[in-house]
């Protein structure tokens, strides 16, 4: 082989590796070199999290752009944005650091903004929105789940764990065993009345004959009726607060959160108490609610209520617990 | 001016100044072992120097020392009164070694390793060189051998390819390491006249190391022999013919004694 | 003790060598030829080695992925594993490796012959520095190649990782999905980073090959011990270098 060959062969080779390296870098930087440069957009975060240079920046899913550099700007943290020039970002966008995989790759997302707002300039800063990363919002749950046992614990408590001080179903419990005589006379005298139901006597009997009286109770029935399913869909909301409240969002989570709130439900459960003493110091009233119907009833589907409130307290987990909780009450 | 003390380029046929070599109290140790001691001499310009010795007795060292590629312990070396250690001697005064085994860049041909010295120092056009080149093949007669690579070569032809590559660098100073070494009597000779010849015809000044005593004795204008690292005689062809040491004496024409071998002897 | 003092001598030559054929750099206009030779020897007459060994190493390499990756899911992942592994490190490690095995060698062997059959003396008595002549034109020659090979090597082994990843039954992914993590996640300073560090490597080599046939003493047989000595002390400089040079740059 002569020796022009020989030259010509290694420069064709070196050509060749020039070029190689040229695509390569083409290929995966996506030819910075030629890429216009953009304009510059300063986005201020509480923290960058795991956003690092070289990022995406995402408008409505598309990329526009990506963090050329981070850095700490006083107390907060800032990402500098290099948006391609084609792309208009609104003054009243706001970009959030969203998560795009576990694995750690994050990207800058800016939504629309209104249609008529001004266009960002140059080095403005653009407006920020600090969400909620995967680490808060475990933390916050197991917070939220301890408040929940806090709370679940006061409630027990009202209910009656403690043997020394009665709690409401024992009070309820000595008041049935002390009233015994009574209960068994109002009993027979339930007997009486509905003989005299029977018989047509009384209200009841009344109600049973008389056909203006059994349009209106029908009505009333129905009524209680659409209570009811209105009952079921405030069932099926409060569900979906506690499932809310699961994520730690909407005005229950707070109110678990809130100190405060904990507090109103500590008193709530302490003015409970109080009723349930009253009930059993209450002669006169309990005389008052044997002789009268209406208050009967209402005794009636209270001690329901605390039964239905019982078998779901059965159940142990804390947040199927306050599903019956709330089941119950409402 | 006497031609003598005038070295004629055998390409231009300008003369230059014949070089002289002053060897002062050289000495030279590697580690522990003293293999030149205390070793001073002179060679006169345009003069053929034979520099003769048993094996090891440092005369290839001393060689080195004067072109360069060994730096003394002690003692100095002078070639045309200049430090043959010092880096820019090499670029003042034009030296050839031949080489024992011929030392051929084996990876060129002939040419290209005749061409190898004016082509590095850019002594001309690639024409120029290429005459010159084939002008010193030619006084060697090696004209066929041109396109031959070394390893093609017998080992006759190896040697007069180094002395022709020595003499395209239009040497001051020639230099020849055991020139006739592994040669048969025939070629021995030959390359003894080339030496000769060079220093007829170019009066280029030549010291050659050699045990040969043929040699030494044909072409040898003055003779130094080095035993055990001491130059032990210093003198002329004929001071060389009756020597009075008898060491040298039996250097020059030992006898072989098979009752009383030599190397059973105790070294004195 | 004599061990490490030897060891101190070797690094303290091949320094010396270095800033004497960085010395000699000016020359390289006359070494041309001899450039261009070296370009041949250690870049277009390596490419085939290279070439083959990076493919089956980016074959090999997608395999082994595919295998671990059978049970976990994100396959098209073994794109960016093969890019990266092959782009930030086993590219330049295995292109410096036979740059060590085949031109190393082949370095150490001509200089330690040139210098035991006293051809590098007779460069010096020529006033021609055996550095100029013989060390520098090889220094940039492979500083000129290395990018080339590694890049090539870098290539191949993709492809290599992409033609195993499509048609291998548990694998299975189209090279579509393969390259599309691959330009996801990784940028040019990953390549860019190999081809450093290839750069380091080669250079070293010639350089501690070089050096190494360069002060051979002694008769022929040095010549082998002196080939041997220079691959296997180029193969404990790559790996030693490979750790320091991905620590700088990382």
């Amino acid at each position: 082989m002569n020796n022009a060959q020989q030259t010509a062969r290694v420069g064709l080779f070196f050509l060749l590796g020039i070029a190689l390296i040229w695509v390569t870098f083409e290929t995966l930087s996506g030819g910075k070199v030629f890429q216009d440069k953009g304009y510059q957009l300063i986005a201020g975060f509480e923290s960058l999290k795991e956003l690092k240079e070289g990022d995406e920046v995402r408008m409505a899913g598309v990329k526009i752009g990506e963090v050329l550099h981070t850095r700490l700007a006083g107390r907060h943290a800032e990402a500098v944005l290099r948006i391609g020039s084609q792309f208009r970002v609104k003054n009243d966008a706001t970009a959030t650091i969203v998560m795009a995989g576990l694995i750690g790759t994050n990207y800058i997302g800016i939504d629309l903004g209104s249609r008529d707002a001004p266009d960002l300039v140059a080095g403005a800063e653009i407006r920020t929105k600090n969400t909620p990363d995967i680490n808060s919002v475990m933390s916050e749950i197991g917070q939220l789940s301890q408040k929940l046992e806090g709370a679940l614990g006061n409630l027990g408590t009202a209910l009656g764990d403690d043997p020394n001080k009665p709690g409401i179903i024992q009070k309820i419990d000595t008041l049935l065993t002390e009233n015994r005589e009574k209960i068994g006379g109002t009993l027979a005298n339930i007997q009486q009345i509905t003989d005299k139901v029977n018989k047509g006597e009384g209200t009841l009997g009344r109600l049973v004959s008389d056909p203006k009286l059994h349009d209106e109770l029908v009505s009333t029935i129905e009524e209680i009726k659409r209570s009811a399913t209105e009952a079921k869909t405030m069932i099926a909301s409060a569900q979906a607060i506690v499932d809310q409240v699961k994520t730690g969002q909407g005005p229950v989570g707070t109110l678990i959160y809130d100190q405060k709130a904990g507090d109103d439900l500590k008193t709530t459960i302490a003015n409970l108490r109080s009723v349930s003493d009253k009930i059993a110091r209450g002669e006169g009233t309990l005389g008052k609610l044997l002789n009268d119907d209406t208050m009967l009833r209402d005794t009636q589907a209270i001690i329901k209520k605390v039964d239905r409130t019982l078998d779901g307290l059965d159940d142990t987990g804390p947040i199927s617990a306050v599903g019956a909780v709330a089941n119950g009450l409402f | 001016m006497s031609e003598s003390t005038h070295t004629t380029n055998p390409f231009s046929a300008v003369q230059t100044p014949a070089v002289g070599v002053k060897i002062q109290h050289l000495s030279k140790s590697f580690g522990t072992v003293e293999v030149l001691k205390d070793v001073s001499f002179e060679v006169q310009p345009g003069e053929i120097f034979v520099l003769m010795g048993p094996s090891g007795s440092g005369k290839s060292v001393l060689l080195k020392h004067i072109v360069g590629l060994e730096l003394p312990t002690s003692g100095q070396v002078l070639v045309d009164g200049k430090d043959a250690a010092a880096e820019e001697t090499r670029e003042q005064v034009r030296m050839a070694l031949v080489f024992q085994a011929g030392a051929l860049f084996n990876s060129l041909s002939v040419y290209d390793n005749l061409a190898l010295y004016p082509r590095e120092h850019r002594v001309g056009k690639e024409s120029e060189i290429r005459e010159k080149v084939m002008r010193a093949l030619q006084i060697l007669s090696l004209d066929n051998a041109a396109a031959k690579f070394p390893s093609e070569l017998s080992g006759g032809m190896r040697k007069r390819v180094a002395i022709a590559r020595a003499l395209v660098m239009e040497p001051q100073l020639m230099l020849y390491d055991e020139p006739t070494s592994e040669l048969d009597p025939v070629m021995s000779a030959t390359i003894a006249e080339i030496i000769a010849t060079l220093k007829e015809e170019y009066h280029v000044t030549s010291i050659v190391v050699s045990h040969d005593r043929d040699l030494t004795l044909a072409i040898g204008e003055r003779v130094g022999i080095l035993m055990g690292g001491k130059l032990l005689f210093l003198g002329n062809g004929a001071e060389l013919r009756a020597p009075k040491d008898p060491k040298i004496a039996d250097f020059l024409s030992p006898k072989i004694d098979v009752k009383n071998p030599r190397f059973r002897q105790l070294e004195t | 003790m004599k061990p490490f003092v030897r060891v101190l001598e070797g690094v303290g030559s091949t320094v010396q060598l270095m800033v004497r054929a960085a010395y000699f750099l000016p020359t390289l206009p006359r070494q041309f030829g001899r450039f261009i030779d070296q370009c041949y020897l250690i870049g277009y007459t390596t490419l085939p080695i290279v070439a083959i060994l990076s493919f089956f190493i980016g074959s090999v390499l997608a395999l082994q992925a595919g295998y671990a990756a059978q049970n976990l899911g994100p396959k098209q992942f073994i794109g960016l594993l093969v890019g990266l592994s092959m782009a930030r490190e086993l590219a330049p490690v295995m292109v410096a490796v036979l740059l060590a095995g085949r031109v190393g060698s082949a370095i150490a062997a001509e200089l330690a012959s040139m210098k035991v059959y006293q051809e590098i003396d007779a460069l010096e008595t020529m006033n021609i520095p055996p550095v100029r002549m013989l060390v520098m034109p090889r220094l940039v020659a492979v500083v000129v190649m290395m990018p080339v090979l590694t890049i090539i090597a870098d290539l191949v082994g993709w492809f290599g990782g992409a033609i195993v990843a499509k048609y291998t039954d548990f694998i299975a992914i189209e090279p579509a999905s393969y390259f599309a993590t691959m330009r996801q996640y990784m940028d040019f300073g990953d390549v860019m980073n190999g081809l450093v560090k290839a750069e380091a490597f080669g250079f070293v080599v010639v350089l501690v090959c070089c050096n190494i046939g360069l002060n051979t003493r002694g008769g022929p047989r040095e010549i082998g011990a002196a080939v041997t000595r220079a691959v296997v002390t180029s193969l404990i400089i790559i790996l030693v270098l490979d750790y320091f040079v991905t620590k700088a740059l990382s």
